[in-house]
């Protein structure tokens, strides 16, 4: 009687661990997929900016056609990489039509009636926001394939892994412009 | 790694201690009544008894539900616009996408000062209050900061545990009050009917309980506060932004004009007073900006 009683606890506390590691790894994964989403939207968002920024600029700036040529293409490329899984293209795609705006913008401070037009500013303030966004979407994204390779490589989570044939996932690069530290104005 | 796990474990340990808290509550609320039943008179003891629990349940589910409410209508705060707080926006999204978590609805409060607090019983429910002071002073990095730091303790469920500890401090201090204030009211000739010892001790308790359970609270209060300036650079990933902020909190020489119960929930000491280290409701600024330089 006793034996038996013994080997029913066993059995429930093995299941019990081996249901809460399922659970963890289940946990963990939702929030990479999720913070893949939220970087899916703020990109989405800046390419459907991005038209009307073009619209606004296109009267003022006429002598600038090649540089919103670049912009506009660039914009093609990301809202073609968007259907894609892959987050790296997508962000290298998001990162390029960054730096074609990037420019617009520089070469905007010579335009003092498109700097006064509140259109303008506004997008502007919009697409810097995004830019905000995105990097921190970013880190929170490479914060949760930290926290699931955690799991993943450590024991006993790593022989969990193996059971449920789980792989590691792979941290997004980011680039160097947007790593260095960002400089506090006065 | 060991950050990680402690992250998790706090957030455990913070909600089994409001559970904890709320039984503590009751039964320091029945030893009480019990006591208080005792030394007026026994035969009463019952109908007493009756009263206070149902008295103690209303009281409080219905804080803990409506506590956000409570403190938001504590200090004045209206909605946050978002046309003309958009910088408040910004950084709240910023830092909510930051962390994974919900937006937390946004509250300006009026005051010269640099402050801010978190409310509310779950993320899903979170409340932050800024004051205008900090609207007008604070650079992005710094406002970023400020918010991480309210973030955390949301994410950390610090607001619920925060609010449970206000809840029990009001409800002790509300039972001692009617006691005490009891006593002048017939307590002396209807002395016969209790007994002696119990009427001492009753007296004692309602002056004990509500200053200990205030210095718990304080000790609580200030502990968690290193814990969500590490929480907000964890976000932000930038420590000169909360540092700068402390800095410019420093320089600050006006208290803030708050009820008691809302003060410890503040991002900073909303009095100036100096006051001994038992009774502070925030560790010193300085070591605020020490820990936070050693990152």
């Amino acid at each position: 009687m006793l034996e038996w009683i013994i080997l029913i606890v066993v059995i429930v506390f093995i299941a019990i661990i081996i249901f809460s590691y399922y659970n963890r790894f289940a946990v963990l994964q939702n929030r990479i997929e999720n913070s893949f989403a939220q970087i899916d939207v703020q990109l989405r968002k800046r390419a459907d900016l991005v038209p009307n920024l073009i619209e606004s600029v296109k009267g003022f700036m006429k002598h600038e056609q090649k540089m919103i040529r670049e912009v506009s293409e660039a914009r093609k490329a990301l809202v073609s990489a968007m259907p894609s899984k892959d987050m790296a293209k997508k962000m290298k795609a998001g990162d390029m039509l960054q730096n074609a705006l990037k420019s617009v913008f520089a070469i905007a401070e010579n335009y003092p009636n498109l700097k006064a037009n509140e259109n303008f500013l506004h997008l502007q303030n919009e697409l810097s926001a995004i830019e905000d966004k995105i990097a921190y979407a970013r880190q929170f994204y490479n914060d949760s394939i930290l926290s699931y390779n955690n799991l993943f490589r450590t024991i006993p989570g790593k022989w969990f892994a193996g059971l449920f044939s789980k792989k590691a996932r792979h941290y997004l690069e980011i680039p160097t412009a947007a790593r260095a530290t960002p400089k506090v104005k006065f | 790694m060991a950050e990680k796990i402690s992250f998790h474990d706090q957030i455990a340990r913070n909600r089994r201690k409001s559970f904890v808290l709320v039984v503590i509550v009751f039964i320091v609320l029945i030893v009480l009544g019990y006591a208080i039943s005792f030394a007026f008179s026994p035969e009463y003891f019952t109908m007493i008894m009756i009263i206070a629990t149902i008295f103690s349940i209303v009281y409080v589910l219905g804080t803990y539900y409506n506590s956000d409410k409570i403190a938001l209508a504590g200090v004045k705060a209206k909605k946050a616009d978002p046309v003309i707080h958009r910088a408040l926006y910004h950084a709240i999204d910023n830092m909510a996408i930051a962390s994974g978590m919900p937006k937390p609805r946004a509250y300006v409060m009026e005051s010269k000062n640099i402050n801010a607090f978190a409310t509310g019983r779950d993320p899903q429910h979170a409340v932050i209050c800024i004051t205008t002071g900090a609207l007008e002073t604070l650079n992005k990095q710094e406002l970023e900061g400020l918010i991480g730091h309210e973030m955390s303790h949301i994410a950390n469920y610090d607001i619920r545990f925060i609010t449970t500890i206000a809840v029990v401090v009001g409800a002790i201090s509300i039972f001692s009050q009617i006691f005490l204030r009891s006593l002048w009211f017939g307590g002396g000739n209807r002395r016969e009917g209790g007994n002696i010892i119990f009427f001492v001790i009753a007296i004692g308790l309602a002056i004990l309980a509500p200053i200990i359970v205030k210095l718990v609270q304080l000790a609580i209060s200030r502990k968690r506060e290193f814990m969500a300036d590490a929480g907000s650079v964890k976000l932000t990933r930038y420590p000169p932004g909360m540092i700068n902020l402390l800095k410019k909190i420093k320089k600050e020489t006006k208290s803030m004009k708050v009820p008691g119960a809302v003060a410890p929930m503040f991002f900073s000491a909303t009095s100036k007073r100096k006051v001994a280290g038992l009774f502070q409701t925030h560790p010193p600024i300085d070591k605020r900006i020490l820990v936070l330089e050693k990152m």
